[in-house]
């Protein structure tokens, strides 16, 4: 149920992609992205795919862990793929009825465009997979502390994503008692028309904006008590370091961008 | 003898099952209770006492065994589970948080509501529980968010008790409540089972608490049943009880004291009342073996 939400899961486990430096990881997603719009035909796409595949192999996180993560965003790449097929009118007419056909192109396209998607998900998914949740707020904090200069409270946005993100488990947990609570008084979830069952919701949310609302000014009190002040003059428990194997990552991400573009250039674009 | 009321045959429930975490939270649990007692259910920390009270309204569904209310399974029939919360009412662990509505009326009415009840017999069940809680009509119109946490406890209670169940379980309806805000909840736990006739399955951590109301104890460890008996017969326990990390009430503990030293009293003592008797009695006999 909603505890099947995989994306933003950490994945516990010993690798070499686990130890890299969580800038790092982000920078070379951010890379992952760039370089894979900038894939023209399916060689340097097969490049990038043989990529993702080999980081997955490195983190050590299981496949199916992947395969989860593509499950809800199903949907999502099949209207792509289906659009495509129906609106790029490229090659060869393969088949045509009435106002709508398929072409050998919008085929193409539709294929090319799925992959490039579900390399975008995996990628993402090693990210979140291999890096804890405070860490990688902590990472894009740091990332993003140039932004200081305009004023921007980075340190502020930070912490509220982090605090975010400890709390989505507790509050699944409130979820799962206070439905529990209001079952054992009759009350009913499963049965009845859409709009009664969107109605029956309100005896959850409201205690669960309630319990919300009150850990919030609980965990503030908390915060204020141990002289929280925000992020100046903070210092970390966590240094970070970057060492040789990020250096060595970033080296292979570069390369492999050299490749594409040669790719691209040698071959031909399809899109 | 009364009849049986609730009944579970070999009840086990595995949390997680078939996985590397899987953990068994009750273990082949077989107990009777009967209508019109009130049993203390008590166990250390994670012993699966709210598992076990899980199972006994059909929140859960045991991976093994039955759960029997009269006599009938209750999973029988799927569709009908509501009507086994109706018959089996659950108030859990801190319930002050399932409150939601804008009075307390509405918030108490709200169980009744759900089994279909008119408008008049909701208003006349509201009223009642109100009372049965300790709290006077001038509450029907408050905000429950408004009240402090006791009160709001009592009227989640009440919540429950409107719905008038022939079983009333409560998970631990005094944890975190000052002592006298504890006296007051069994109290009136004592007196609602006194009007209704109903039966109670009160959950705590506390022997004290349990001993003062209870006529049987059900005690949990490490999700297996570990004693289902009379008080006195339970405490004469104390070793084995400390051993799951359960204390005995100082009262009784006082006579396993004394017994130590020789004297010739009773060990099953718990309350005051029976303190005082045996103490004459002992001052009396003067006896020291
Ligand atoms: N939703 C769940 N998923 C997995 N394990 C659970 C879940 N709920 C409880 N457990 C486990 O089952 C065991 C029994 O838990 P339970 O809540 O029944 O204990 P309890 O006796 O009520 O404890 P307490 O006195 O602290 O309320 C514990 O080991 C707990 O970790
Ligand atoms: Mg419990």
């Amino acid at each position: 149920m909603i505890t099947d939400i995989t994306i933003g899961q950490y994945y516990k486990t010993e690798s070499l992609v686990h130890r890299l430096d969580a800038r790092m990881k982000i920078i070379l997603t951010i890379l992952f992205v760039v370089i894979i719009f900038l894939c023209k035909n399916y060689l340097s796409l097969a490049l990038m795919a043989l990529l993702t595949v080999v980081s997955i192999l490195l983190s050590k996180v299981p496949f199916k862990m992947f395969l989860k993560s593509i499950k809800p965003l199903l949907l999502i790449i099949l209207i792509t793929a289906v659009l495509n097929i129906f609106y790029i009118h490229k090659g060869e007419v393969l088949f045509s009825w009435w106002k709508i056909s398929v072409t050998t192109g919008g085929l193409s396209t539709a294929l090319f465009m799925a992959v490039r998607i579900i390399c975008l998900i995996m990628s993402s998914s090693i990210l979140t997979y291999t890096t804890v949740p405070t860490l990688l707020t902590d990472a894009i904090e740091r990332l993003l502390s140039p932004l200081k200069v305009f004023h921007i409270q980075v340190h502020t946005l930070a912490m509220m994503m982090t605090l975010a993100l400890r709390f989505i488990p507790t509050l699944i947990e409130e979820i799962e008692r206070i439905t529990n609570a209001q079952k054992a008084r009759g009350a009913d979830f499963e049965s009845g028309s859409f709009l009664q069952r969107v109605k029956a919701m309100i005896p959850i949310l409201i205690p669960l904006f309630v319990s919300a609302f009150r850990r919030a000014y609980e965990l503030s009190f908390a915060m204020s008590c141990r002289c929280y002040h925000g992020g100046e003059g903070r210092t970390r428990m966590k240094q970070m370091r970057l060492r040789w194997p990020d250096f060595l990552a970033l080296g292979l991400f570069i390369c492999v961008m050299a490749g594409v573009i040669l790719l691209n250039h040698f071959f031909g674009a399809v899109i | 003898m009364e009849s049986i009321i609730l009944e579970t045959r070999h009840l086990t429930h595995t949390y997680a099952g078939g996985t590397s975490s899987a953990v068994t939270a009750i273990d082949d649990i077989s107990a009777a209770f009967y209508s019109g007692e009130i049993v203390g259910i008590i166990g250390h920390t994670g012993s699966g006492k709210s598992t076990f009270i899980e199972h006994l309204n059909g929140l859960l569904k045991g991976s093994n065994g039955v759960v029997l209310l009269e006599g009938k399974d209750i999973w029988a029939n799927k569709k009908e589970i509501r009507k086994v919360r109706f018959k089996v009412g659950v108030c859990f662990q801190y319930p002050e948080y399932q409150l939601f509505e804008e009075t307390v009326e509405k918030d108490i009415g709200f169980g009744p509501k759900n089994m279909g009840l008119s408008e008049e017999e909701i208003a006349r069940r509201v009223r009642t529980v109100l009372g049965y809680v300790g709290l006077n009509d001038s509450y029907l119109s408050k905000s429950p968010f408004d009240l402090s946490g006791g009160e709001k406890r009592r009227v989640a209670i009440a919540g429950i008790m409107a719905m008038e169940p022939q079983v009333l379980v409560l998970d631990e309806p005094s944890a975190g409540l000052d002592p006298r805000g504890r006296t007051k909840i069994l109290d009136l736990v004592r007196t609602y089972q006194k009007q209704t006739g109903c039966t109670v399955l009160l959950v705590s951590h506390s022997m004290e608490d349990v001993a003062g109301l209870a006529s049987r104890i059900f005690v949990m460890n490490k999700a297996k049943l570990a004693y289902f008996d009379t008080v006195a017969v339970v405490f004469s326990h104390a070793k084995a009880l400390e051993t799951m990390g359960l204390d005995i009430p100082q009262i009784t503990k006082l006579f396993e004291r004394l017994k130590e030293n020789g004297y010739d009293v009773d060990t099953g003592i718990y309350s005051v009342d029976a303190a005082h008797k045996e103490l004459l009695r002992l001052l009396e006999g003067g006896a020291r073996r």
